[in-house]
């Protein structure tokens, strides 16, 4: 089975916004994602994570090297790649509902059909009884359940995910890694998840990249072997299989910061 | 017995307007206006001439009574008004696609948004001289006028909310696979909703301004022409009341035509917190 993301000695340039100095984002970055698989890409501030997303997104372009989502070159955005940012993404003026079946309006699936596939994914992500809600009505964590189901239901290919927690509090945050963990289960989505919190890559990763500070380059890969069913907060955090990888993960990722402080 | 129960005073429930009228500052309001017209009649009675430079506000309205039961007076507010009407919509009309037109390439819009700040700072009375020039006094200069106004203020917000919606909202439907048109539609035009809305009110305020100094100079009829003949003929009441008419019903058409519009889809959205 070939992988569904396959990235090839992918390296960016761009000048910095104020200075005109040439900046080396990402420097022959090369991973791939099989198809179903859960891959978290974790890292320094700075290291390009957000750039690599926005590349493989296609809304920004690539000069160096290649990008393919089930073998097709990227060039551009396109429905079968999903995007979930970080925050205050979903339209103000869309109610819950409206917002969540935006992908398949934009793809000219008939209402009847769209409801339906909607209100499947309204229940999947817990947001029943807030269909008719506008976003200013929810909580963060509303808000973002309602931008994983809108990603979600437009049924991508591949789902990339920017930090999608971080701007949420740490109680939310905990649910929403949990339900995120169980709806990928349910959907068995390939997702590329890029995060900066270590524990947070090693619960829902099944296999982690670290990438070094700038330019970025994919530094280390390091494997979590713990079966979904099992990925619970309460129960992992004694788990070997998952606290192993978590300290290798967090020593690689120090590493890095400390590098920068000295 | 069943009589005096029915004959006791019911203390009648106070209505929700008159508590939100309360509530609202309302009774102040009236009192500071009734406090406004005293010291104003006071003025009056203690000056030289007062028909000549400040009738009292009996007076206006007694030596007004052949405009108002003429029907001349409800006859010039209806001239003046659609005037402002048939302007502002050809202005609206214009000036919000114009905005989201420039809008869409930053290029294009960096180089319009100096010229349309440059046009939106000279008011339609600075243009009146020039129009006469080329029109005369004719109807024609009036809405051209008029037109002017609302236009660029209108044009120029809707440009500024154009500009101003988020990258990430455009960002997010690209990658919903959205076409151009489609991001236009459900992304840029909502976002700038409140820039139209601003744009608009400010546009017909000014456009307001506008009707009155071009029927002053170049109309007949309508309220602006009425002030300036009533000076003419040396009534200055009805110079007066016609000053008033223009707060008064500028005041209506904020409160019952432009509010509404604004509550009714950005409040809603929560784009704006009242």
């Amino acid at each position: 089975m070939p992988a569904k993301l396959v990235v090839d000695r992918l390296s960016h340039h761009y000048p910095d916004e104020y200075t005109g100095e040439d900046v080396h984002a990402l420097d022959q970055v090369s991973l791939s994602v099989e198809d179903g698989e859960f891959s978290a890409v974790v890292g320094p501030s700075g290291c390009g994570k957000t750039t690599l997303l926005n590349i493989l997104a296609g809304l920004l372009p690539h000069t160096e090297g290649s990008v393919q989502v089930d073998g097709k070159e990227v060039q551009g955005p396109g429905p079968d790649r999903g995007v979930v940012f970080q925050e205050h993404a979903i339209l103000p003026w869309r109610t819950v509902a409206r917002n969540i079946g935006h992908g398949l309006e934009i793809q000219g699936i008939p209402k009847s059909e769209r409801e339906q596939k909607v209100q499947e994914f309204i229940d999947l992500v817990g947001l029943s009884g807030f269909e008719e809600r506008y976003p200013h009505e929810l909580s963060g964590g509303m808000k973002q359940r309602c931008a994983l189901a809108r990603t979600l239901c437009a049924n991508p290919v591949v789902m990339l995910m920017d930090e999608p927690f971080a701007a949420v509090d740490a109680q939310t945050r905990i649910t929403l890694q949990e339900e995120l963990n169980r709806i990928a289960i349910a959907t068995r989505k390939t997702i590329l998840f890029i995060t900066h919190n270590v524990d947070e890559a090693a619960f829902l990763g099944d296999r982690c990249f670290i990438f070094s500070r700038r330019p970025g380059k994919l530094k280390a890969t390091v494997k979590i072997d713990v079966p979904r069913e099992k990925r619970i907060w309460k129960d992992l955090l004694s788990e070997k299989a998952y606290t192993d990888p978590r300290d290798e993960i967090l020593r690689l990722v120090r590493e890095e910061v400390f590098d920068d402080e000295e | 017995m069943t009589r005096s129960s029915e004959a006791a005073p019911v203390r009648k429930p106070q209505s929700r307007q008159w508590r939100r009228f309360v509530r609202g500052g309302g009774v102040e309001l009236v009192l500071l206006i009734l406090g406004i017209l005293f010291l104003w009649s006071v003025i009056s009675q203690n000056i030289p001439n007062p028909s000549r430079y400040l009738p009292s506000p009996v007076s206006v309205v007694l030596s007004s009574y052949d405009v108002i039961w003429k029907g001349l007076l409800p006859n010039y507010i209806g001239q003046t008004l659609w005037r402002l009407v048939i302007g502002s919509v050809i202005g609206l009309l214009l000036g919000i696609p114009f905005g989201i037109a420039l809008g869409l390439n930053r290029t294009v819009s960096d180089m319009f948004y100096p010229i349309m700040n440059f046009f939106q700072s000279i008011s339609g009375i600075a243009i009146l001289p020039i129009i006469v020039v080329w029109w005369g006094n004719s109807e024609k200069t009036v809405f051209v006028v008029i037109l002017y106004t609302c236009f660029f203020p209108i044009a120029f917000n809707v440009l500024t909310g154009v500009r101003s919606t988020p990258m990430i909202l455009v960002n997010a439907l690209r990658t919903l696979g959205a076409s151009r048109i489609r991001i236009v539609k459900d992304v840029l035009i909502p976002s700038a909703m409140p820039h139209i809305a601003t744009g608009a009110r400010l546009g017909i305020g000014y456009a307001w301004r506008a009707v009155i100094a071009g029927e002053m100079l170049a109309g007949r009829r309508g309220l602006g022409w009425m002030i300036f003949t009533a000076q003419d003929a040396d009534l200055t009441a009805q110079v007066i009341l016609g000053m008033v008419m223009i707060g008064v019903i500028w005041i209506m058409i904020d409160r019952f035509a432009l509010r509404p519009i604004e509550a009714d889809t950005i409040q809603r959205w929560g784009l704006v917190q009242r």
